[in-house]
C-alpha cells in the first residue's frame, strides 16, 4: 500500500471513529426507542466491516474512544471487554467474509457474532457482580444483552445497506 | 454541543493533574485489578479512604464523581440486589419460597456495591484529571513495544488524536443536519420502527459524505506539509516520567500489600 493511500485509511478511520461517538452520544434522538428500550444507532456501524475489511480499526476505535472517554459508566472495563467483544467479532466476520458472497449473507453473520460475543459483557457484568461466596447468574444477563444487541444490529443492517447504495463504503477507502 | 465537555476533563493544577498520563493510565488499570483481591469490610473501608484521598487531591467536588455512578445505578441495584436475595449462609432474617435475607447476603451485597462506586470513582478521576489528547498521547507510548511485532503503534495513535478532534466538530454537523431536516417537517423518534429508521437515512448520507470529504481534504492537506508517517516525528507535547510517578506505584504497591494482609 503506498503512503498515500496509508494515510487516507488512518484518517478515514478516525472519522469514522468520530462518527460512532457522535451517533452514541445522540441516544434520544438518533436512537430508535420501542417502549421502554433505547437503541444505539451507532452499532449500525459495526455494518461498515461487511463493505470494506479496512472500516474495523475506526470501527474499535470508535468504541475504545467512546466507551474511554465519553461512557459517564464503567469506563476502563467497558473499553477492555466493549473494546474486546467489537475486535473479536469483527476479526472473525473479516476471516470469515470470503467465503460469503451476497451481502445479507455477510449481515446475517455480523449479526450472528455480535449477538455471541456479548457473551464478554455479560462476563463482565458477571465478574464485577460476583464475590467470593456468590455468583451473578451468567445466562439471563447473556440474553437479556444478546436480544438487545441482536435487534439493533438487524434494525440497523437495512439502514447502512440503504446508505452504502449513496456513499458506495468500499469505493471511499480504495479511492 | 455546548452541552459537551470533552472527554469530562476538569483542567487544574493538582498533583494528579500534573502526573505523567501514562502512570495515571497504568496506575488506574492496576488500581481495578486490585480492587478484586477486597473480601473484607475492612479492606474495602480502606479502598474507600484511599480513593477519596485522590480525589480530595485532585481537588475536584464529589458531586461530579456521584453524577458519574448515577447511569449506572440500576444495574449496581440489579446485580446488589440478586445478592442479597440469593446468597445463603450466617443468620437469616427474613425467607419467602427461594428468597432469603440473611447476614452473608446483605454483607455481599455492600461490598458489590462499594466495588462498582470504587470502579466507576478511579475511571471518573483518571479522565477528569487528564485531557483526552494526553490520554492518547500515553496509549501511543505503552503501546509502543508493540512496534516488534509490526503493530501500528503511530497510525493507531493517530487515528486516535483525530477521533477525538474531530468529535466536537461532526457534532455540531449532526445538529445542523437534524435541524435542516427538522425544518424540513422531520419529526426524529416519533411514528413506528420504520418510520424512524426512514428518519435516520436523511441524517446518516449527508454525515457521511462530509466526514469522507474531510478525509480527503486532511489527507491532501497533511501530504502537502510532508507527513511522512510518525518515525522520526519530533512532538508537540512530550511526556516525562517524574519521581511522583513512581511514587505513585509505590503507593499502590503498599495498598495491594495491605489488600493481601486484610483479606
Amino acid at each position: 500500500m503506498t503512503n498515500q493511500r496509508r494515510l487516507k485509511m488512518v484518517i478515514l478511520n478516525g472519522l469514522v471513529a468520530a462518527l460512532y461517538v457522535v451517533l452514541s452520544l445522540f441516544p434520544g434522538m438518533l436512537g430508535f426507542a420501542s417502549g421502554a428500550i433505547q437503541f444505539r444507532i451507532s452499532e449500525g456501524l459495526n455494518h461498515l466491516v461487511v463493505f470494506n475489511k479496512k472500516y474495523l480499526w475506526g470501527v474499535f476505535g470508535g468504541v475504545l474512544v467512546f466507551n474511554f472517554f465519553f461512557s459517564s459508566e464503567n469506563k476502563l472495563l467497558d473499553t477492555l471487554f466493549g473494546g474486546g467483544q467489537t475486535l473479536l467479532a469483527l476479526l472473525i466476520l473479516t476471516l470469515v467474509m470470503p467465503y460469503l458472497k451476497q451481502t445479507w449473507q455477510k449481515m446475517l453473520m455480523n449479526i450472528l457474532l455480535f449477538t455471541g460475543s456479548m457473551s464478554m459483557i455479560a462476563w463482565m457484568i458477571v465478574l464485577t457482580g460476583s464475590t467470593g461466596g456468590t455468583q451473578m447468574p451468567f445466562w439471563p444477563t447473556y440474553i437479556s444483552l444478546a436480544l438487545s444487541e441482536g435487534l439493533i444490529m438487524t434494525i440497523t443492517a437495512p439502514i447502512m445497506y440503504m446508505v452504502d447504495k449513496v456513499v458506495h463504503f468500499d469505493a471511499q477507502m480504495k479511492s | 454541543m455546548n452541552k459537551l465537555i470533552l472527554g469530562r476533563y476538569i483542567p487544574g493544577d493538582s498533583i494528579l493533574h500534573r502526573m505523567d498520563p501514562r502512570a495515571k493510565l497504568l496506575a488506574s488499570f492496576y488500581y481495578i485489578g486490585i480492587i478484586f483481591l477486597a473480601r473484607t469490610w475492612q479492606a474495602y473501608a480502606l479502598l474507600l479512604v484511599f480513593t477519596l484521598v485522590l480525589i480530595g487531591i485532585s481537588k475536584i467536588k464529589l458531586d461530579f464523581f456521584i453524577k458519574g455512578v448515577k447511569p449506572l445505578l440500576w444495574l449496581i441495584l440489579f446485580t446488589v440486589l440478586l445478592q442479597i436475595f440469593f446468597t445463603r449462609g450466617g443468620h437469616v432474617y427474613w425467607q419467602w419460597g427461594f428468597l432469603s435475607l440473611t447476614q452473608y447476603g446483605l454483607i455481599n451485597g455492600a461490598y458489590i456495591f462499594m466495588r462498582f462506586v470504587l470502579i466507576i470513582f478511579m475511571s471518573t478521576l483518571l479522565t477528569l484529571t487528564t485531557p483526552p489528547l494526553s490520554l492518547a498521547d500515553a496509549i501511543e507510548s505503552i503501546l509502543k513495544p508493540l512496534k516488534v511485532v509490526h503493530f501500528p503503534v503511530y497510525e493507531v495513535a493517530l487515528m486516535l488524536s483525530i477521533a477525538l478532534r474531530f468529535v466536537p466538530t461532526l457534532m455540531d454537523e449532526t445538529t445542523k443536519i437534524m435541524d435542516a431536516q427538522r425544518a424540513r417537517g422531520v419529526d426524529f423518534g416519533e411514528g413506528n420502527l420504520f418510520q424512524q429508521m426512514k428518519a435516520i437515512v436523511p441524517i446518516l448520507i449527508p454525515l457521511f459524505v462530509s466526514s469522507f470529504n474531510r478525509a480527503d481534504d486532511l489527507a491532501t492537506a497533511m501530504e502537502a506539509r510532508g507527513y511522512q508517517g510518525g518515525e522520526g516525528r519530533s512532538k508537540y507535547r512530550i511526556l516525562k516520567w517524574r519521581t511522583k510517578d513512581t511514587v505513585a506505584f509505590i503507593l499502590m504497591g503498599l495498598l495491594t500489600i495491605a489488600l493481601i494482609f486484610l483479606r
